[in-house]
């Protein structure tokens, strides 16, 4: 088998999947795949099992992509709550939910978790470190 | 010795109801995750799933799973000393005591479940993540309303019991099972026909346990549709505070304040007093501390039955010890002080506390011809009540009652070094002392400086104990007789430990004098203990056997194996220095049963020791082994170096005795670094000896070479050398990574590691899924299993290991 010590990166790879409206920085296809990897495991290690609905709170942006993906990737339901909503809609939306996991930064989807069946929020942070001992809000 | 037990969790009092797969999930992050952090409000549940969540991992840590119940401590400081006391530390004289709990639990691989932290969250941080910091196997587990907002800390938050949906499967949900087992258990049966209604109450209660265990309690008397009903109506009841708070604060405080409201006056009333404890209570105490109008001793012991029914008290399987749970606790403060009686309890507690000790410090030491076992009852019960004694001791100095605190202080062999406890009396009594003593007796002070001075000494504190002393026996009325024994005695202790043996004679003669003539037998034995001291040390062997057999039979007639241990220990260590040997170890061996029964490590260590020391000179090696490595195991348990380092002096002894020159050098060479490291010297005689015996025998580049690297070796290292014979192993190698790889690679299904292989081509998820024909999720889904299996952290790690290793089918 041949074998390619130094990665090379195919014309597929450097496709932009997504340009981050409010920063212009471009996602391509590989960082794409390479952020969500780690997100799955991340999510893995938190307990979310094939089936699980993980409720997503993000602004849209390259990490709503990756972390939609690290869910789908883990087996899990994404079930998006859009991060624009106002604050007693998006309270609402969460308590209503059953999911046992959420994907958030949002002070707002935090104070509602607090009174919801949610056990454990992540932050995007919390999807790319794989080193240390996972923190979460 | 049989295997001691590797944690502390409670029985459970009842069934655990629901939960599976949190249970599951909780015990799965502990792989991961060194800090797991329950949180939600009161009454959902925390402590009773942490306490399942540890109970299921205790395989998992070899070094145990330990309880610290934090609820019953009021103030941080004594967060470390609580950890310790679970931990079966020791406190060392001049070290933090969080530092000797870190120490000890460096290299263990244990669980700590820290249970109601919220009150002292701050301190809990600061104390969790220093361990977390120095303890690599060291996992926590917390439960508070508040996160501990540490650095690595999970924050995990617990929901409500499932609710039921409409439906045939509405039974089955947590919430309505929950129910039914407490109700069950009240004695209530329930039909089918009451399902809807308890579907009802379930979620009017929101799934929260606490309130669910409080309706089921009254099922016996209502219906649980006329409970619902009740609870609705509270909910529109509830006090300005509640009204405002989170949706299950509400419930919880709306189902509490109805279960109250249905209580007797008189249940009422002492549910509301039951707040001032510290933690768990007997009947005695609760009798003696909330009889008060309404209510008279002889009704308590039903109302506390009538508040254990209504589960707003709990209490152990003997129903000997009663505890509120921390929610119905706060709920009852804020009851005790609506009601105006939080002053009026509180100094009660305190006087209680103080008539109770003071009884019980007199049995244990002052009165005389008492039998043993009635002084051992009498500091055990004593014992019992130090958290209790801690809360009456905060409230008398904030209440600025000095004279009961220091009165609490003197009474209590619990807060001083012979229990055990360090520095705690001193901490207690500076506080006091500082405050206003205008009020206070200058006798009173005085007495209370004694038991300073007492604690000062056992910190190594010598000159400002012997000026404390001092100063309390100028104040002490003459006819104060107990206390001022025990000062004549503590300042023989600190003269002779000072090197000022001359000026030390006229007080052991003195305290002698005073102990006999009021026929006090404790002070008696400790007065001619310390005049054999004195002897000894002035190398007039016959005096000093004829005190220490003296001071013996006073000990005996006392019967405390506190102060029979120390004699005999004394007459050893004359024994000793007459070189008899075989009377020495008799005299030594003596005192172990005692230490025994006392529980009482740090001296049976020490006794072990010196049993193992002398053992070795006369031969019985097998005997010596034994003594010394229980000593050491003693010694490493409760965290003291100056122990261990004792035992390293002891296994140097035996194994020179033995033969083995080269263990006895690194194990006194591990011995003087450990000695050092605290601050002390080393019998540098001995070590010298030894070095020219062994420069004779294996010459001076050898001895060198064994010295320098017995003074390198950890003490742990050092007393396996001597205790198991182990020799002197190589350097260790640099370790190779082979079968790891090995492992690894039969760690990846066929599919895994043909996508591994694609990852060196730099494909993305979408090439890989075309090459294969599947999914993008589905290649998403093998990089991730991959990454998991391998341990690594991006999809670039997996091509360059997958690059390394072509010779798999890919």
């Amino acid at each position: 088998m041949h074998v390619t010590p130094l990665l090379t990166v195919g014309p597929m790879d450097e496709r932009i999947v997504m340009v981050d409206s409010d920063t212009g920085l471009e996602l391509t296809e590989e960082q794409l795949d390479e952020r969500s990897a780690v997100a799955t495991v991340q999510l893995r290690r938190r307990g979310v099992r094939a089936g699980d609905t993980v409720l997503i709170c993000l602004p849209v942006g390259p990490d709503l992509l990756v972390a939609t993906d690290a869910v789908i990737a883990a087996g899990g339901v994404a079930c998006p709550v859009p991060a624009d909503l106002d604050a007693a809609a998006l309270s609402a939306r969460i308590i209503a939910s059953r999911a046992r996991v959420m994907i958030s930064d949002l002070p707002q989807a935090l104070e509602a978790a607090d009174e919801s069946r949610v056990r454990i929020v992540m932050s995007v942070a919390d999807l790319s470190v794989l080193h240390s001992c996972p923190g979460s809000r | 010795m049989p295997e001691p037990p590797r944690h502390n969790l409670p029985a459970e009092p009842n069934r655990f109801v629901g939960r599976e797969r949190d249970l599951d999930d909780l015990r799965g992050l502990f792989g991961e995750t060194r800090v797991v952090t329950l949180c939600g409000v009161g009454g959902i549940g925390k402590t009773r799933l942490a306490l399942r969540v540890a109970a299921g991992l205790v395989t998992a840590y070899p070094d145990g799973v330990w309880l610290v119940e934090l609820a019953r401590i009021g103030r941080p400081e004594l967060i470390p000393q609580e950890v310790a006391r679970v931990l079966g530390v020791r406190e060392e004289a001049n070290r933090p005591l969080l530092d000797t709990v870190t120490a000890r639990l460096r290299g263990m691989r244990c669980l700590l479940l820290l249970d109601n932290c919220e009150h002292l969250v701050d301190r809990c941080a600061e104390v969790a993540a220093a361990l977390i910091a120095t303890c690599p196997r060291l996992s926590i587990l917390a439960t508070s309303r508040e996160p501990l907002r540490i650095a690595s800390e999970l924050i995990w938050r617990v929901p409500p019991l499932d609710l039921p949906d409409a439906g045939p499967q509405a039974e089955e949900a947590e919430a309505v099972q929950l129910f039914m087992d407490r109700a069950t258990a009240a004695g209530t049966r329930l039909g089918p026909g009451s399902l809807a209604d308890v579907i009802r109450l379930c979620r009017a209660l929101d799934g929260l346990p606490l309130a669910l265990e409080l309706a089921a309690a009254r099922t016996r008397l209502l219906s649980p549709g006329q409970i619902a009903d009740r609870i609705d109506d509270r909910f529109s009841l509830l006090t300005t505070g509640g009204r405002t708070a989170p949706a299950r604060q509400r419930t919880l405080l709306a189902a509490v304040e109805w279960s109250y409201d249905l209580l007797s006056v008189k249940e009422q009333v002492l549910l509301r007093r039951l707040s001032v404890f510290a933690g768990g209570f007997d009947l005695e105490l609760a009798e003696q501390v909330c009889a008060e109008r309404p209510i008279s001793a002889a009704e308590i012991v039903d109302l506390l039955g009538g508040l254990v029914d209504k589960s707003l008290v709990s209490c152990d399987e003997s129903r000997r010890r009663y505890s509120l749970l921390e929610t119905i606790k706060r709920y009852a403060i804020e009851r005790l002080e609506q009601a105006g009686e939080r002053e009026v309890l509180r100094e009660r507690h305190l006087d209680v506390l103080c008539a109770l000790q003071e009884r019980h410090f007199s049995a244990e030491m002052v009165e005389p011809g008492l039998p043993w076992p009635r002084r051992l009852e009498a500091l055990t019960m004593s014992k019992r009540l130090l958290d209790d004694q801690r809360v009456a001791l905060d409230w008398a100095a904030e209440a600025g009652n000095v004279a009961q605190g220091l009165r609490l202080c003197a009474t209590s062999t619990s807060l001083l070094p012979i229990g055990g406890n360090l520095t705690e009396i001193v901490a207690w009594i500076e506080r006091l002392l500082s405050l206003d003593l205008a009020h206070v007796a200058p006798e009173q002070v005085a007495h209370a400086k004694a038991y300073l001075a007492y604690g000062l000494e056992a910190r190594d504190e010598l000159s400002r104990s012997l000026e404390l002393a001092e100063q309390s026996l100028a104040g002490l009325a003459p006819d104060n007789v107990f206390p001022r024994c025990v000062m004549h005695s503590l300042t023989v202790v600190v003269l002779l430990r000072m090197g000022r043996a001359d000026e030390a004679v006229p007080h052991a003669e003195e305290g002698l004098a005073l102990a006999t003539r009021s026929g006090d037998a404790w002070n008696q034995a400790a007065g001619l203990l310390g005049l054999s001291a004195l002897a000894l040390t002035r190398g007039r062997l016959r005096e000093a056997q004829r005190h220490g057999e003296e001071a013996l039979a006073r000990a005996r007639e006392h019967g405390h194996r506190w102060i029979m241990a120390r004699t005999a220990a004394q007459l050893g260590a004359v024994a000793e220095a007459r070189g008899d040997l075989v009377t020495a170890k008799s005299q030594y061996e003596m005192a172990v049963p005692w230490l025994r029964e006392l529980r009482s490590e740090l001296d049976l260590a020490r006794c072990l020791a010196r049993i193992g020391r002398v053992a070795a000179m006369l031969h019985e090696f097998g005997t010596a082994r034994e003594c010394l490595g229980t000593s050491l195991a003693l010694g490493r348990a409760t965290g003291q170096r100056q122990g261990v380092a004792r035992c390293l002096v002891g296994l140097s002894v035996l194994a020179e005795y033995e033969g083995d020159l080269e263990g006895a050098i690194l194990a006194a060479g591990a011995a003087a670094t450990l000695r050092e490291s605290i601050g002390q010297h080393s019998a540098t005689t001995r070590i010298e000896e030894l070095l020219a015996r062994a420069r004779t025998k294996l010459g001076d580049g050898r001895t060198t070479s064994l010295w320098s690297r017995g003074l390198a070796m950890s003490p742990d290292d050092a007393a396996r050398h001597v205790l198991e014979g182990e020799r002197l192993a190589p350097r260790p190698r640099m370790e190779t990574t082979a079968p790891a790889e090995t492992v690894r690679h039969s760690l990846l299904t066929a599919r895994e590691l043909e996508i591994a292989h694609l990852l060196t081509r730099g494909l993305s998820n979408r090439g890989i899924a075309e090459e294969l024909v599947i999914s993008p999720a589905t290649v998403a889904r093998h990089i991730a299993n991959i990454m998991e299996k391998l341990g690594y952290t991006s999809r670039a790690q997996i091509a360059v290991w997958a690059a390394e290793h072509p010779n798999v089918p890919g």
